[in-house]
């Protein structure tokens, strides 16, 4: 790319290790920069870098040096039929040309119309036509990123009456036809488990191990009406008994930590970390005995 | 297609409560409390929104305080929904909503201190941009220096105000040094600009202003510097320039064309 100097890039940090990652947030920028690695990888969202310049990309090619990096998109809405920007999805292939992350990922969902865009990860109906639709989404984002991409379930509030896929059937098949990888968040399955009965364990007995690519744990937040999927806590013993159950099936996989809300110190990220790390290396044995 | 009709009905549902029925038909109601879960999503989107603008908009905020600021974020939300997947592009149009904003006429510089905090934002992304050196100036031959043509830092923007904007901006930083201004029926012109990392505003002139505007068009320094005496008849130019060079405002300077000849005879 012009104007943007050669780098000599490490190339064990081309690759997201089986290991312990946390979300990038700019709160602990000062914090990451002085201190030695402190997890295994780093996850930013993609569309906080994308800036020309600045000191938030300034910030990422610096770590990109020190840290294997994930790209998570949360904007580009690969569901949306009316409002799908391919101005949009050019950016992230910029921003993977220049950052060169390990793993690229996206959800499972919608975001826009062509009137406007909600800025947040709407549901998608688990549907034979929704499938073939999010297959040629997948495909494109592939075909102009050149790479292979995750796709994350996510969490939500209601769901579609008519659906012909449970969340695990919809996202092997959607693996199977796409050739992308399957992001599971444990997290957002518990929730859709309080939310809407679905059972949880189960999705993670029915996810083809093949396709797996990466696990997302966060904390949630429990409310009267609904369990909402805010990232501003501990992850939940619930959610960690789950994580259990999935390492133990798919063996190591690279594991996030993410904090949205009320983002606390980095030495709590870093515990959380530690707590994912004691289950990651106990399961790996039960998976390799 | 289907998929297409359900999006829009659920688009409907988000931004009129009114609007859900469509939408719920199509839910599965064993969950029960539908409206209320759909409302959720409704409330995030809004809740978005607002934290988008105040982000950008600190100062705005800080001048209406939280409350208005919120009703603000909503009513504008509602007049120039995002249209990006990219929030941070949300609230371009947000100086211009303020100025015809009704319940916000008491505090008339507020618009162009949104203006003043769009540009903020705005550098804080641009591109990088190396700046001209004392070093490569002092080469650079004096007798060329009218005849230059300069960079201006792509981060680098100006605002002209009938109101003290820069100094109000100033007031609102973290330890800030400067008070809030005595009176506001003073204008100012605001120049914004970004040495390295860290976006800064600086109090500047109208003929400081006029210069930059020029040199940005691709201009000479004669040019630029005529603009700049028109528009402000006592400018000093060697002053600006130091200004231009400690601010890396300044980030290229391209000698003269060939002079032709002035005859072809």
């Amino acid at each position: 790319m012009a104007g943007v100097a050669p780098r000599m890039l490490d190339r064990a940090l081309a690759v997201v290790p089986p290991g312990i990652g946390i979300g990038l947030r700019t709160a602990h920028y000062r914090d990451l920069l002085a201190r030695e690695r402190c997890v295994d990888w780093l996850e930013a969202h993609t569309e906080n870098y994308f800036g020309r310049g600045g000191y938030d990309l300034d910030v990422l090619t610096r770590l990109r040096e020190r840290y294997p990096l994930s790209l998570h998109g949360v904007g580009l809405g690969l569901g949306s039929v009316g409002g799908f920007a391919r101005e949009h999805l050019d950016r992230v292939a910029e921003l993977v040309r220049r950052i060169e992350p390990g793993l690229v990922s996206e959800h499972l969902c919608w975001g826009a119309t062509e009137g406007q865009a909600f800025n947040d990860l709407l549901p998608m109906p688990m549907t034979h036509a929704a499938l073939q639709f999010m297959s040629a989404r997948v495909a494109q984002m592939q075909d102009v990123l050149r790479r292979r991409v995750l796709i994350e379930n996510v969490s939500s509030y209601v769901r579609f009456a008519g659906d012909d896929y449970d969340e695990a059937g919809f996202l092997n098949a959607l693996a199977a036809r796409s050739g992308c990888g399957i992001l599971l968040d444990v997290n957002n399955l518990y929730v859709n488990q309080c939310n809407h009965g679905v059972d949880a364990a189960a999705q993670i007995d029915a996810i083809d191990t093949r396709h797996v690519g990466e696990i997302h744990l966060a904390g949630h937040l429990v409310t009267d009406l609904a369990v909402i999927d805010h990232h501003g806590a501990r992850v939940a013993d619930a959610v960690w008994g789950l994580y259990e159950r999935a390492i133990a099936r798919l063996g190591q996989v690279p594991t996030l930590i993410e904090w949205d809300t009320d983002v606390p110190p980095l030495d709590v990220l870093v515990d959380e970390a530690a707590q994912a790390r004691r289950r990651f290396e106990a399961a790996v044995v039960r998976h390799a005995a | 297609m289907q998929l297409e009709r359900l999006q829009a009905d659920f688009a409907a549902a988000l931004i009129d409560p009114l609007r859900e029925s469509a939408i719920v038909a199509a839910l599965d109601l064993r969950d029960g409390r539908t409206a209320e879960r759909i409302a959720l999503y409704r409330g995030n989107v809004i809740a978005a929104r607002e934290k988008a603008l105040a982000n950008a908009y600190p100062v705005v905020r800080a001048l209406v305080g939280e409350e208005f600021f919120s009703g603000l974020a909503r009513a504008y939300g509602q007049a120039h929904p995002s249209r990006s997947g990219d929030l941070n592009r949300f609230g371009a149009a947000f100086s211009a909503f303020v100025r015809d904003f009704e319940h916000a006429r008491s505090l008339p510089y507020l618009s162009d201190v949104a203006a003043l905090e769009w540009s903020v934002h705005a550098a804080h992304y641009a591109a990088d941009a190396g700046a001209l050196s004392r070093g490569r100036l002092a080469f650079f031959p004096a007798d060329q220096l009218l005849g230059a043509r300069f960079g201006v830092h792509p981060a680098c923007a100006w605002i002209e105000s009938t109101y003290p904007i820069a100094q109000i901006w100033l007031a609102h930083q973290p330890d800030a040094a400067v008070p809030l201004p005595q009176r506001i029926d003073r204008s100012e012109c605001a120049l914004i600009v970004r040495p390295r990392w860290r976006v800064e505003v600086v109090v500047s002139s109208p003929g400081e202003i006029a210069a930059l505007a020029l040199l940005r068009t691709g201009a000479d320094m004669e040019s630029a510097l005529s603009a700049a005496l028109q528009a402000e008849p006592d400018f000093r130019f060697a002053q600006a320039l130091v200004r231009w060079l400690d601010h890396s405002i300044l980030i290229d300077i391209h000698p003269p064309a060939q002079s032709e000849s002035p005859s072809r005879e």
